[in-house]
């Protein structure tokens, strides 16, 4: 399937590296994407009280994939790990609506961040494969993205339990990537 | 620091309820397993589960079952409300397995998880196993459609899932999970004395490493008693060595030079804080010590205390491997209770 991945311990930054971090709420399906981008397969997963950090080579390019729990007490641990960061991917769950205001003000929390204003951001709005999910435009709209300033962004639909969409996503990541983004 | 990130919810009051709800006896057992001391909830059905089962529960989405845990997230009052609502585990059970097959076995504490999966989602997504007339799925080519109406569940999600999506294999994966413990806070306070790199002087910065983190101060220009103040913040995971510190010289046009090292060993100040639990109980008290010795970096013993409700430590280290150099700084422990 052409992905090729290993688990790497040492951070070695060469030119075609890059340190992203995958954030969202609490069970946005943040986990299930990391693994199923690293392994092409469907996980079961259990909350993450910590993270877990995967390498996946796409495009040339090898992606250090840091997945942080999303828990409300946990999302100040969050910024323990946004130095040196070129991407955020933000996990939200398209069909959990009463929660996307939430997800809307950690998010542009976030990109208040010092330490992040050079990361582009990619959004999935996931769990697609779930009755009541919202499409990328009323995600979109959910998120306020149009308030995003100076910033490459891009939403994509997915479905982590299908496969759908995160691949689009890493694709536009690695061009965005790759032409100076970030 | 005041917290970082924003949340909408209300608090204090609710935890007390929550935490009174779950020490009752019937809540010391996940709901569905049976594992002990569940942590874990689902607020719109009323059980309080384990972290195995919690990763189903998920799984279903939240029109199925909105998880929370009870020690890592907050809680609205309307989620509180409708746990004390169904009033616990046993009462749930009653209706939720009230109409279990003779014979069924449920899954216990080490069952795997495609035997979790089917049991929760036969009872919570298909209703399987409540009393016909509350039942309100409508399955799929059976034919039979339950139409009545569950009034003891207010908070019950009530759609119907007409199509399942695939059950995917699952290979388990939870080994590749960094747990935390806490969060380090380390004010590096100022250098003393500090090695000379450049012609008269130095522009020194401090860097902390732990695990696989690293954090940085500012670059103090042309000082060797540099001043920074500054917090920089460390997660804990489970497995934690020792933070180790380097101070650098900052050069514009080579490699910047080192001005000495020394570790910090974390051990002393976390063991302290987990005997004595929360600080808020205690006044100002000593609860530690990091001894001097031949093979650390200390100047002196280095003190753990309670402060205020924070479990602080002052550290006095001397640089190692360089000429000269003396660093201050101060730590604080923030354990993530779970």
């Amino acid at each position: 399937m052409g992905i090729l991945f290993t688990r790497m311990f040492s951070s070695l930054f060469g030119n075609r590296e890059a340190r992203i971090l995958v954030l969202g709420l609490d069970n946005a399906g943040k986990t299930t994407i990391l693994y199923r981008l690293q392994m092409g397969e469907v996980v079961s997963t259990i909350p993450t009280i910590g993270f877990n950090v995967e390498t996946v080579q796409y495009n040339n390019i090898k992606f250090q994939v840091w997945d942080l729990g999303g828990q409300t007490s946990i999302r100040p641990y969050w910024r323990c790990y946004f130095p040196n960061t070129q991407a955020i991917i933000y996990v939200v769950d398209s069909s959990d609506t009463d929660r996307l205001v939430i997800a809307k003000d950690e998010f542009h929390t976030i990109l208040e961040e010092e330490e992040l204003k050079g990361a582009v951001v990619l959004i999935f709005a996931n769990k697609q494969d779930l009755p009541g999910a919202l499409d990328d435009a009323a995600v979109t709209e959910s998120l306020e993205l149009h308030k995003i300033k100076n910033r490459q962004w891009a939403i994509f639909k997915t479905s982590a339990i299908k496969g759908e969409g995160l691949f689009e996503g890493l694709d536009w990541l690695s061009n965005t990537l790759k032409s100076g983004g970030g | 620091m005041s917290r970082p990130y924003v949340n909408n919810r209300s608090s204090q009051g609710n935890v007390g309820r929550l935490r009174e709800l779950l020490r009752k006896s019937e809540n010391r057992l996940c709901a569905d397993c049976g594992a002990p001391d569940p942590k874990w909830a689902s607020a719109n059905i009323g059980v309080f589960i384990c972290i195995k089962c919690c990763g189903v529960h998920r799984s279903l989405g939240t029109h199925v079952s909105k998880v929370l845990s009870v020690t890592l997230d907050e809680w609205t009052d309307d989620e509180v409300d409708s746990m004390v609502e169904v009033g616990g585990n046993s009462f749930a059970n009653k209706i939720y397995e009230a109409f279990i097959p003779e014979g069924y076995s449920k899954p216990g504490p080490d069952s795997c998880h495609e035997e979790r999966l089917k049991f929760i989602r036969s009872k919570y997504e298909l209703q399987e196993f409540l009393k016909p007339s509350l039942r309100i799925v409508s399955l799929p080519g059976t034919g039979r459609s339950g139409t009545g109406k569950s009034s003891l569940q207010p908070s019950l999600s009530r759609k119907i899932l007409d199509s399942f999506r695939s059950s995917n294999s699952s290979t388990e994966t939870e080994d590749g999970m960094v747990e935390f413990i806490g969060l380090l806070k380390v004010k590096v306070i100022k250098g003393t004395n500090l090695a000379i790199r450049d012609l008269r002087s130095s522009d020194p910065y401090v860097i902390l490493t732990l695990g696989q983190q690293t954090v940085q101060t500012q670059v103090v220009r042309s000082n060797l008693n540099p001043v920074w103040n500054e917090v920089l913040m460390l997660s804990v995971p489970q497995n934690f060595g020792a933070v180790k510190l380097r101070v650098y010289d900052y050069d514009t046009f080579s490699a910047d030079d080192i001005m000495g090292e020394a570790e910090v060993d974390i051990q002393p100040l976390i063991t302290s804080a987990m005997a004595f639990g929360d600080p808020n109980m205690f006044g100002n008290m000593q609860i530690g010590k990091w001894l001097k010795s031949n093979d650390n970096a200390l100047i002196e013993d280095s003190i753990i205390n309670i402060v205020d409700g924070k479990v602080k430590q002052e550290v006095l280290l001397k640089l190692q491997k360089v000429e000269s150099g003396d660093l201050e700084l101060e730590l604080e422990w923030i354990p993530l209770d779970q």
